[in-house]
């Protein structure tokens, strides 16, 4: 039934059976893969919001391989990769970090909506779909211009709004939303309605 | 068919994580009701997905192994599955990320009365940002003529209105700048209930409501800071 997706790429598949083996057999060997593997991306991607913060990216690195073992029986290939969904899981722990260390005076709880957003529709068919999405994110995100990488480094890695993105590259707001939309375009993700 | 969506400006930056969590609170309630836009942040998500995988760390491995350490001895303290809360069925009609503030359904909200036929429950104040509240129309009744001193975003949760621009159905997500004066008027079939998102407060510009005035800013967390 999988051959479509058994055919890509094969580090990643090993990655997924890690994950398979972390909910489904409690495999803390495979936890420990998954960790070697995404504990460095997850410090890197929380230094990048917020330079020299060590003590912070450690936290956050560790707390967030404690919630993958915690919802691992939450995740499902079918609606989205792996990647994105460790994405996902780091993105709202360093929210929640932040947060708490004031940067949002808030009693919000980011956990309760930006939710890992788990889908309805799972079949084998959107697995497949879904992957080839995400090959074709990876394959066009080499291509695009410096400028456009730049941008959209500063929106996903650094956490920086549009305005803030602005502020930083010294560039009108206008510019950074088009050069944004532009780059989003060119990896086809935006959907037209 | 929903008729009103996030732009995607605004759902980058929820897929990013840079919205503010009052915002990003109303985008999520449309995502709840909104399958398209659901299906544009997962998109979204894949590109924030690639460019961190793609990152490295100049970390020591010895530095490395020890985090790996206290994770491994942490999941063998703790190895119970975090107990989920149990979904109310009978609330469902609400929104998921909203029930935390709505746990015993909309009328057991501290309603406050503006007029006869609207009132306002505030839900959550973060100080210095914006004000999240829930607006609540009789079936048939005209809003008091205002304008948005700051930014509105408004999500529609039960019936309907309508204004001078158009008919907006539940799941809508309405986005108003300042300077915007309209007149919403509540479809006569049912109740109106909104989630609505204000940077500063609204101002009725009606001669009558007028008064009211000074409650909405007394309401409004940015200007409860400076005792205004």
């Amino acid at each position: 039934m999988n051959t479509v997706s058994e055919t890509i790429s094969d580090s990643k598949n090993a990655f997924l059976e890690d994950m398979t083996q972390v909910a489904v057999a409690r495999d803390t060997r495979a936890l420990e893969r998954l960790f070697d593997h995404y504990a460095p991306r997850i410090r890197a991607f929380c230094l990048s919001a917020q330079p020299g913060a060590n003590l912070m990216a450690d936290d956050i690195a560790q707390e967030v391989m404690i919630r993958i073992w915690n919802k691992a029986h939450l995740y499902n290939p079918a609606t989205a990769s792996l990647n994105t969904w460790v994405f996902t899981i780091a993105r709202n722990a360093r929210i929640d970090y932040m947060r708490k260390n004031g940067r949002y005076q808030s009693d919000i709880d980011p956990e309760e909506f930006w939710s890992e957003m788990a889908d309805e529709n799972a079949d084998p068919f959107r697995e497949a779909q879904q992957q080839r999405d995400q090959e074709r994110v990876r394959d066009s995100l080499k291509q695009l211009p410096n400028d456009q990488q730049q941008v959209l480094a500063k929106v996903y890695l650094e956490g920086k709004s549009h305005s803030e993105a602005s502020e930083e590259l010294g560039l009108p707001l206008g510019t950074v939303k088009s050069r944004v939309r532009l780059a989003l375009n060119k990896l086809s993700v935006i959907i037209k309605r | 068919m929903l008729s009103c969506h996030p732009t995607i400006d605004i759902l980058t930056d929820y897929s990013s994580g840079s919205l503010s969590l009052a915002h990003a609170l109303g985008v999520s309630v449309h995502l709840d009701q909104c399958p398209k836009c659901r299906e544009q942040v997962k998109r979204l998500n894949m590109v924030g997905a690639e460019l961190f995988a793609s990152q490295t760390d100049t970390v020591s491995q010895d530095h490395m192994a020890q985090l790996k350490s206290n994770v491994m001895a942490a999941i063998n303290q703790a190895d119970v599955t975090e107990a989920k809360h149990q979904e109310r069925d009978v609330f469902s009609h609400i929104p998921a990320s909203l029930r935390r503030w709505i746990p015993k359904g909309f009328n057991a909200l501290n309603w406050m009365y503006l007029t006869p036929s609207f009132k306002l429950a505030t839900l959550s104040n973060e100080a210095g940002g914006p004000q999240i509240a829930l607006s609540r129309i009789k079936a048939g009744a005209r809003l008091p003529s205002h304008t948005h001193t700051g930014n509105e975003v408004t999500i529609v949760l039960k019936g309907a209105f309508s204004d001078e621009d158009g008919l907006y159905r539940e799941g809508d997500f309405i986005s108003r700048d300042h300077n915007h004066k309209h007149q919403p008027r509540v479809t006569k079939d049912e109740e109106c209930i909104c989630l609505i998102i204000l940077d500063s407060p609204i101002e009725f510009t009606g001669w009558m409501t007028r008064l009211l005035n000074p409650i909405m800013r007394h309401f409004h967390p940015n200007n409860a800071l400076n005792g205004a």
